[in-house]
């Protein structure tokens, strides 16, 4: 049995549609996070499930138990906000025991339960602090630990690490991800972010304009994306267009002047129409020069740490941008030197324009 | 010649000597509190206690005095009760025409008083309310109340609306809500608003005088009216008594709610 | 956001609010507003007919006028006195030290915040027949004779712009402040003069707050009854006054009434011009 499901989720203003007949199936003790751009309705399906706003029409349930009519206060969900919502005017202790007065929880077992909840997020001993004595990422602790100490079925975040610097960004992925191992609570973790959402999440849900786009493991987003918005947005597309080609029993598409690929799958298109094609930059292998692959000639190198890309003018036509492993074969390719791009069919994506 | 803004040594005195003109006639009526003289004179011709001896024990300073603080006090009671829960609901936008309402709120500080004064004064001869206490405690509470919704409603647009969120998921219902979180970050601006109307009622002339009944008065109108029959140093005795309290009311204020911001 | 608070949570909270203004506010103005048509007959009050008069004898009758014109002088002359006064005062404190600053706000809002009648009343006391500068100028031997500073238009002006004056430097004060440092900067280095920049570059950035502080001391002229009637007598008169006289003295209810819409109708379109001007310059008023 699902812990949280959300069956044909709507949210419908005046001049747009911001959630189109949403539908998931959330395990208990799955983190899954709502990855999309701004606008595609990952944050409005957050607050529906918090029930801050109220949804056009469609279904919330815990547990089988129908919390679409229930207020805010009577879900037991917990929720970590963007700009974290502490109270200032409340010490670090008072603002995680907020929750637990609310259930009645006092005297000394107020107190562990403070102090339990504090030491998971790694602050014990700061409970007489105020929020504006603490630095961001410890507010971020604050605003979390306050969110489990009641103990609610499902915990909710929404986009909590997007005021956080690069480094403690990534440090608190792994907290978040280790804590919600150890707590075993249902999460659903909104982010823009694909690094943060394939990195912590079970499962992801990809949305744009309102509608999923996929809702699968990391790896199948990743490797199998379903749709042409889900393959440009994960990964580190190439995004060109094309035109669709027939040529004997096999689909092939034409780039720029003549560089024709061969694309796996049937055509969903009929032959000859334009379309929007993305080849991921991981997904291009440079070869050498002897190998099979398409020819071309890099016009330039970028160094990036871990890996290099190229750039690399193919004949026939496009420029395309090509990883390879800073700590591998090709990654001393200098300008002006030939290269072979080989690029697997499968990872030819092909969708219509749009 | 000097190429940066701040201002320079003549636009300094000038500043000083408005200041100073500011301050003069509070001076000068505290000058006349102590001259012995009916008449001043600089320097005064001797100094004396005497018209505040006569001012305290005079009943009718006294009943006026008494009639104004309860006024005030029962006047800023009322229309901050009215004006907190009006405020929230307004910065909410919980109801239809937020904004319409908001100006209707305001609108007693843009008709003149006195227009307002006789308005009443008409109204209340119909409906018999006139010289009955609570037709003044109701017209106190007209010309406060829109001090108290804007200072409220400008402490309630400077506190974050996801702490109140925040408290609902936490399991806290709407009052509660508003209890812990809200009132507590809005104290400031509301103590602020109520000063600033209990100042305004204590200090009101043109709609009181026109709804007195003959055995009330309050110390500003008695003050007025008793100006026209001679010019008295008990009367700058009383005035002398208000600009003291006033000014311990400003200190307190200031240290207590950084008032000035809210004005 | 929150569909889940329902409408009727935000009508309780504001109906008894919107109630108290419906009755007691809202309801007496609009009620006057027949009291204005009646007649009035010296002797024996109000009559039962309809007339126009008391509306017309504002604009006919020669006393009405006097006092009509005499209202808007001392709005003007106020007005002018306080942004003359005011706006030194507060291109001081906008560019002086923030602890200067502090203090001088405090000073300018004491005075404010005493009571009227008492700033009025230490008027009197400075520019009565026996009041200080008439004693202090005889003293010096600079006059024989006490000079008439009151119960005409130069004691009002000199007490009113006095009793206004904190209200413009208020309202100017945040205007100054907000005109960027770089911008005055810029003008310098373009080689303009001191009073080139003022009057090409600060003074119309400061328009905002000159209209906003100008339309307040302007309307709050027009609509004083205290300090006109403390320094002015019983005998000079203004809009307010006369209005008082009306409902009080003479008992003329009907032409106090017509007088009291007509100063609002004046205060209303005022400030409703000045916000069409505020627009079309871009500034808040």
């Amino acid at each position: 049995m699902p812990h949280l499901t959300l069956e044909a989720l709507e949210k419908r203003y005046a001049d747009h549609t911001a959630v189109s007949s949403v539908s998931l199936a959330i395990r208990d003790g799955e983190f899954v996070s709502l990855l999309g751009p701004s606008g595609c309705g990952k944050t409005t399906i957050l607050r529906m499930v918090a029930g801050l706003i109220a949804p056009t029409s469609g279904r919330i349930s815990i547990d089988d138990r129908d919390v679409t009519q229930l207020p805010v206060n009577r879900r037991n969900i917990g929720l970590v906000f963007q700009s974290y919502a502490l109270f200032p005017h409340m010490t670090v202790f008072e603002n995680v025991a907020f929750g637990l007065r609310r259930q009645r929880v006092e005297g000394q077992a107020l107190k562990e339960r403070v102090d339990e909840a504090l030491a998971s997020v790694r602050l014990a001993g700061l409970g007489e602090r105020y929020p504006r004595q603490l630095s961001g990422g410890q507010q971020q602790r604050v605003a979390v630990a306050r969110s489990i100490a009641p103990r609610p079925a499902i915990l909710l975040f929404d986009e909590p690490l997007s005021n956080l610097d690069a480094a403690l960004r990534d440090e608190m992925q792994f907290e978040l991800k280790r804590l919600q191992r150890e707590v075993g609570i249902t999460t659903l973790f909104v982010t823009h972010d694909q690094g943060e959402a394939l990195s912590m999440s079970d499962r992801v849900c990809v949305m744009a304009h309102g509608v999923v786009q996929q809702f699968a493991t990391p790896e199948e987003i990743y490797r199998r994306p379903a749709t042409g918005f889900v393959a440009s947005f994960i990964g580190r597309p190439n995004r060109l267009r094309g035109k669709l080609l027939q040529i004997g029993g096999d689909t092939q598409v034409e780039l720029g002047q003549g560089l024709r690929l061969p694309v796996a799958g049937a055509p969903v298109l009929p032959a000859g129409s334009a379309v929007d094609v993305v080849l991921r930059q991981e997904d291009l292998r440079l070869a050498g020069p002897q190998t099979a692959g398409h020819p071309g000639r890099v016009m330039l190198r970028s160094f990036v740490g871990a890996r290099v890309q190229y750039v690399v003018a193919m004949d026939g036509g496009p420029e395309l941008i090509v990883e390879a492993p800073s700590s591998g074969p090709d990654a001393e390719l200098a300008p002006g030197q030939g290269a072979r791009v080989a690029i697997d069919p499968r990872h030819v994506y092909v969708n219509a324009v749009g | 010649m000097k190429l940066d803004d701040k201002p320079g040594w003549g636009l300094a005195t000038v500043s000083v000597a408005i200041i100073a003109f500011l301050q003069v006639p509070v001076l000068v009526v505290v000058l006349a509190a102590f001259s012995k003289t009916a008449y001043l004179t600089i320097p005064p011709k001797g100094l004396t206690l005497h018209w505040f001896e006569v001012v305290l024990t005079d009943s009718d300073y006294l009943g006026a005095a008494w009639t104004s603080l309860w006024l005030a006090v029962s006047a800023t009671a009322g229309s901050t009760v009215l004006g907190l829960a009006a405020a929230y609901a307004l910065h909410r936008r919980m109801v239809r025409g937020a904004e319409f309402l908001t100006s209707v709120v305001m609108a007693p500080l843009v008709l003149p008083s006195v227009v307002l004064g006789v308005a009443l004064l008409q109204y209340y001869t119909l409906t018999g309310l006139r010289g009955f206490t609570v037709g003044l405690w109701l017209a106190h509470v007209v010309i406060t109340v829109p001090y108290v919704v804007r200072a409220c409603l400008t402490a309630l647009a400077s506190v974050d609306p996801s702490l109140e969120d925040a408290a609902h998921v936490l399991g806290a219902d709407g009052r509660t809500a508003f209890r812990l979180v809200t009132l507590p970050l809005i104290k400031p601006g509301l103590v602020a608003g109520g000063l600033f109307g209990f100042i305004t009622s204590l200090d009101n002339v043109p709609v009181t005088v026109f709804l007195l009944s003959a055995s009330q008065n309050t110390l500003p109108v008695k003050i007025f009216t008793s100006v026209e029959q001679g010019v008295d140093p008990s009367i700058a005795a009383v005035s002398t008594l208000l600009i003291a309290v006033t000014g311990v009311a400003l200190v307190l204020a200031e240290r207590w709610t950084g008032f000035h911001k809210y004005v | 956001m929150e569909p889940n608070t329902p409408r009727r949570a935000g009508l309780m909270l504001v109906s008894p609010l919107m109630l108290v203004l419906l009755l007691v506010f809202i309801a007496p103005v609009l009620m006057m507003l027949p009291l204005s048509l009646r007649e009035y007959v010296a002797g024996t009050g109000i009559s039962d007919r309809w007339t126009l008069v008391n509306y017309t004898q504002i604009l006919t009758d020669d006393y009405y006028r006097e006092v009509v014109v005499r209202t808007l002088q001392l709005g003007f002359g106020v007005t002018l006195i306080c942004l003359l006064l005011g706006y030194p005062l507060a291109y001081y404190m906008a560019r002086t030290t923030p602890r200067i600053r502090f203090a001088l706000t405090m000073l300018v809002i004491f005075p404010m915040l005493l009571n009227l009648v008492v700033r009025s009343f230490g008027w009197i006391a400075l520019l009565a027949n026996r009041g200080l500068v008439n004693n202090l100028l005889i003293d010096l031997g600079l006059l024989e004779r006490p000079i008439k500073l009151m119960f005409n238009l130069t004691g009002l002006l000199l007490g009113m712009s006095h009793i206004f004056l904190p209200f413009m430097v208020l309202m100017l004060v945040p205007t100054i402040q907000a005109i960027p440092r770089d911008v005055q900067a810029a003008a310098y280095t373009l080689s303009a003069s001191r009073p080139r920049v003022f009057w090409s570059v600060t003074l119309p950035l400061s328009a905002p707050g000159i209209l906003a502080g100008s339309i307040l001391v302007f309307v709050l002229t027009i609509s004083a009854l205290v300090t006109p009637r403390m320094l002015g007598g019983p005998t000079y008169k203004v809009m307010a006054t006369l209005i008082y006289d009306d409902f009080l003295q003479t008992l003329d209810w009907p032409s106090g009434a017509a007088l009291s819409f007509t100063l609002t109708a004046m205060t209303l379109v005022i400030i409703g011009l000045s916000s069409r001007l505020a627009k079309r310059w871009g500034g808040q008023s």
